[in-house]
């Protein structure tokens, strides 16, 4: 969800929704809310606190023909527009590290097929090892929502699930 | 009149598109952090909208006439106190010194004409979105200031307003400010013939004629009667159908509509022509309460154990099968359902995988939604059914609609014993 008019430099969260994805630098939070079968990307750069999150909703966006518009949409797509965007605000190509949380298959159906989570990871680490951005931590798969919070600054993805205990946050 | 997929989706976009600059534009105005929420393009009946326009709290609109490319009218609402808020940020901003203050009781002439330059901006935000996206020119009339408690005073001025049983296509927009306590609505009403001619250009397919989408109304009204009915049957609690939409909507904004608390959701994916998912998503106190009604035995700990879960999910079958039974009677067809699946969860983690399922062929949707009620019970069901695109064009261009008149409802039940 867009929102118009933050202050720079304030701290504040920042929603990102479905196939959207933003970079941001300083202690900024961004969030995903609710992820089922979507992935969420988040990569920076350590050394400059520059990152992103992207919450991809498809695997292949090289075979879709909306990629340019909403490159946020598909897996591949969006780790290079994250990339992208973070080396134009000074992060350095070689240093940015990614992790991953999301990719459930929570449902059975028969026209499901070849589950979807799992194809949206595979598709994200492919695309990161052809890159050579290294993935340095991750919470996928199994059947269970997650919400996502990355503060690009420190690295930090929280990972919630629907479990009020401490079991139900992670911290990657 | 024909309309398919394509007009719809560039309807959409410039929905989207017009919201985008109508909220950063008033933000740039009165220095109040917005953003953009829920985008939709309801299909309504003219008497939904006066329902939906009419609130005793009072509210208050500026209303611009369009012509060029579009021609209608193109109206803000804001809630009055909403409105109040908007002015005190406003004459903050003008007036350093906090002396001024707007009364919202009143609305004195500087409050009023502060409200009006608001929806004046935030007017042609949505004009100048929808012109880029048409390329071409929109032009707007100079803005009325209305107010009033029900939805008269917002539909009269219109040329063309939808008579009660009209079916209108409306573009709908939130905007809200980011620490949630103003909400606006935005309302464009399109005169038909310009609507029509704005479909002809953007069709890229046959698409279905638009007499056809009463049939959509009348799927929805028959699905969710026979829902609610048959809910009623198996709990023994009074339900009702407390709202009833039909949205065309980008699938992304199908989760966003969706709480994100963790709820009990039973889904089901359906055949026939059209095929399509259906789901739907009780919160822990309502599928507590209705544990309660079903299971004879007082339950002690974990409503959704075995026994509350099978419980919930015969519901959620027996609904289904109500719902799409009404549907396969309006449509004179037979549509089959999946066995239920039950998820306890983030509601939203549960609705995305149906939307990437659906991602890999389709970009927009048409969500039928539902909302189930019980007089002074705790039973909230949102019941979502999302059909395959192509197949619910297809089925609608086999709809006969001089037939749906007459359609009875076949749906049976067993009576449950309950003692």
């Amino acid at each position: 969800m867009k929102t118009y008019g933050t202050e720079p430099g304030a701290p504040s969260s920042v929603q990102i929704g479905i196939s959207e994805l933003a970079v941001v630098d300083g202690d900024e939070t961004l969030t995903s809310y609710g992820l089922g079968s979507c992935l969420a990307i988040a990569l920076y750069d350590p050394e400059v606190g520059i990152g992103g999150l992207a919450h991809a909703m498809l695997p292949d966006g090289d075979a879709a023909d909306n990629s340019d518009r909403k490159p946020g949409k598909y897996a591949d797509t969006a780790i290079r527009a994250l990339l992208r965007r973070m080396v134009e605000q000074g992060a350095s190509y070689t240093d940015v590290e990614a992790k991953l949380a999301g990719g459930s298959d929570m449902f059975d159906f028969d026209n499901f097929g070849e589950s979807v989570g799992k194809r949206n990871v595979m598709a994200a680490k492919a695309e990161l090892e052809k890159l050579g951005v290294p993935i340095v931590a991750e919470d996928v798969g199994g059947d269970h929502g997650r919400t996502v919070n990355f503060t690009p600054q420190t690295g930090t993805l929280v990972v919630k699930t629907a479990d009020d205990d401490e079991r139900g946050v992670k911290r990657l | 009149m024909r309309l398919d997929i394509n007009a719809l989706g560039t309807f959409y976009r410039m929905a989207r598109e017009g919201a985008g600059l109508a909220a950063g534009r008033l933000t740039h105005m009165t220095g109040v952090e917005t953003r953009v929420g829920v985008t939709k393009l309801n299909f309504m009946r003219g008497r939904e909208i006066r329902r939906d326009l009419g609130d005793e709290t009072g509210r208050v609109g500026i209303n611009v006439e369009l012509t060029g490319a579009i021609e209608g009218h193109s109206i803000v609402v804001f809630d009055r106190e909403g409105a109040g808020k908007i002015v005190d940020a406003l004459l903050a901003e003008a007036d350093s010194t906090g002396e001024l203050e707007a009364d919202t009781e009143e609305f004195d002439r500087m409050s009023q004409s502060a409200v009006t330059e608001v929806g004046q901006v935030m007017n042609s935000g949505f004009v100048d979105g929808w012109a880029d996206v048409l390329e071409a020119v929109i032009d707007v009339s100079t803005p009325t200031f209305v107010e009033g408690k029900s939805a008269d005073p917002f539909m009269d001025d219109l040329t063309n307003a939808p008579g009660p049983n009209d079916f209108a296509l409306l573009f709908r927009n939130q905007i809200e400010t980011v620490d949630a306590e103003i909400e606006f609505d935005h309302y464009l009403f399109p005169e038909p013939d310009s609507m029509a001619t704005l479909l002809e250009q953007l069709r890229m397919s046959d698409g279905i004629e638009y007499d056809k989408l009463d049939g959509f109304d009348r799927m929805a009204e028959q699905g969710a009667e026979e829902m609610a009915k048959t809910a009623t049957t198996l709990t023994g609690i009074e339900t009702s159908v407390e709202i009833r939409r039909l949205n065309f909507v980008s699938l992304e904004v199908i989760p966003e509509q969706v709480p994100d608390e963790k709820l009990v959701t039973v889904a089901f994916e359906f055949d026939g022509v059209p095929s399509g998912y259906l789901f739907f998503l009780f919160d822990e106190e309502s599928a507590t309460e209705i544990v309660d009604a079903m299971v004879p035995m007082s339950i002690e700990g974990d409503p959704f154990d075995e026994m509350g879960r099978s419980a919930i999910t015969e519901l959620g079958n027996i609904m289904a099968s109500g719902f799409l039974d009404g549907w396969a009677n309006v449509l004179d067809t037979t549509i089959d359902h999946s066995t239920p699946e039950f998820i306890h969860d983030i509601g939203t983690a549960a609705v995305d995988p149906i939307i990437v399922q659906l991602g890999e062929t389709q970009e927009y949707a048409f969500v039928f939604d539902t909302l189930v009620v019980a007089d002074g019970r705790a039973f909230d069901c949102e019941v979502y059914a999302i059909p395959d695109e192509s197949d619910l064009e297809r089925a609608l261009n086999d709809l006969d609609v001089d037939r749906i008149e007459e359609t009875p409802t076949t749906a049976e039940f067993q009576d449950i014993d309950h003692s």
